[in-house]
C-alpha cells in the first residue's frame, strides 16, 4: 500500500531513532535506548541497518573505561527523512 | 517498539512524538538561572546590610570571593551530572552553554582583575553583560519571560550608568530579581507544567 515511502525509514524503531538524531547532534546508544524504550538488541540490529543505508554515522569510543556509541545523522539520512516526511504528507492530504 | 509497519498518519505521530519527548528531555529547567539570581541578590543585599552595619570591609571580601566560585562549582557539577545522564549534544545547548561559559569568565576576569579600570562602570557593564545573555537565551529557547527580563536587565544596566556608585548595588539587586529570579521561577513553572 505504502510502497513509495522509503522502506528503511519505515519501520517503527528506525524511524523513532532518526526522529531522535533529527532532533540533536549527536546522542548516544543510552539516550536512544531511553527514548525509543526498545532493547539493546533490536536497537544494535536496526542501528546497523540505517548506518549501512548510509543514513547515520556511528562512532564507537570508550567514555570512563565504558564502551560508548554515539551516533549522528548524516546529509543522506536527513535529506531522506525530509523526502519521507514529504510522502507522509502526500498519502495523508493526496491533493497537496 | 515491536509493530514494524506503519501507517503514515502513525508514522507522523510517531515523528513528531518523538521530537517532542526528545526536546523536552534537554530543556532548561531555569535551575540554573535561579540560582545566579539568587546568588547576585544575596552578594549584593549582605553588602548593603554590611555597609549599614559598618562591617563592610571585613565580610565583602568573603561573600564575593566565596559565593560566586561556590556558584560556579555548583554549576560545573549540574552539567557534568547532565553528561553523564547521557544528554545529547544539539546546536541550541552547545550556544547556550558556551554563551554561559564564556559570559561567566568574562565577567571573573572582570571582576578581579579589571575592578580598577571600570570604575564606576563596573556595575552597568556587568549588567548589561548578563542582560546580553539572557537576550540571547530566551530568544534561543523561544521563552518570552526570559527574553523580557533580559530586555529590562539590560534597560537597568544602561540607568545604572546615571546612578551614583552607591546605588549601583540596587540595579543589581534589581536586575537579579527581574532578569533572573523571576523568569528563572517562570520557566522552571512552565516546564513542570509540560512535564505534568
Amino acid at each position: 500500500m505504502f510502497k513509495d515511502l522509503d522502506p528503511i525509514l519505515h519501520s517503527q524503531l528506525r524511524l523513532s531513532i532518526v526522529s531522535t538524531l533529527m532532533t540533536v547532534e549527536e546522542a548516544n546508544f543510552n539516550f536512544i535506548k531511553e527514548t525509543t524504550q526498545a532493547t539493546s538488541g533490536n536497537i544494535s540490529i536496526q542501528i546497523k541497518k540505517l548506518h549501512e543505508a548510509g543514513y547515520i554515522n556511528v562512532k564507537k569510543s570508550f567514555k570512563n573505561n565504558y564502551p560508548n556509541t554515539s551516533l549522528s545523522i548524516t546529509d543522506k539520512g536527513r535529506e531522506a527523512f525530509e523526502n519521507y516526511v514529504n510522502d507522509l504528507k502526500k498519502y495523508i492530504q493526496p491533493g497537496q | 517498539m515491536a509493530k514494524s509497519k506503519l501507517t503514515p498518519e502513525e508514522s507522523l505521530l510517531l515523528i513528531s512524538k518523538t521530537i517532542e519527548e526528545t526536546k523536552r528531555r534537554f530543556e532548561e529547567n531555569g535551575h540554573i538561572i535561579i540560582l545566579w539570581g539568587v546568588i547576585t541578590f544575596t552578594v549584593f543585599f549582605s553588602q548593603y546590610i554590611f555597609s549599614l552595619t559598618g562591617l563592610y570591609r571585613k565580610f565583602d571580601i568573603i561573600w564575593t570571593t566565596v559565593l560566586f566560585p561556590l556558584g560556579a562549582i555548583y554549576t560545573v557539577i549540574y552539567f557534568r551530572k547532565n553528561i553523564k545522564k547521557n544528554m545529547p549534544r544539539t546546536l541550541l545547548t552547545r550556544v547556550i552553554q558556551t554563551m554561559g561559559w564564556a559570559m561567566g569568565m568574562n565577567l571573573l576576569i572582570l571582576g578581579f582583575l579589571f575592578r580598577q579600570q571600570l570604575g564606576d562602570a563596573m556595575a552597568p557593564v556587568f549588567i548589561i553583560l548578563l542582560a546580553l545573555s539572557m537576550i540571547v537565551t530566551g530568544a534561543s529557547i523561544k521563552f518570552k519571560p526570559l527574553f523580557i527580563g533580559g530586555l529590562l536587565l539590560n534597560i537597568i544596566g544602561f540607568c545604572t550608568f546615571f546612578l551614583d556608585r552607591d546605588y549601583h548595588g540596587f540595579s543589581l539587586m534589581l536586575g537579579a530579581v527581574i532578569g533572573l529570579i523571576i523568569p528563572g521561577i517562570l520557566l522552571n513553572k512552565a516546564r513542570r507544567k509540560e512535564n505534568v
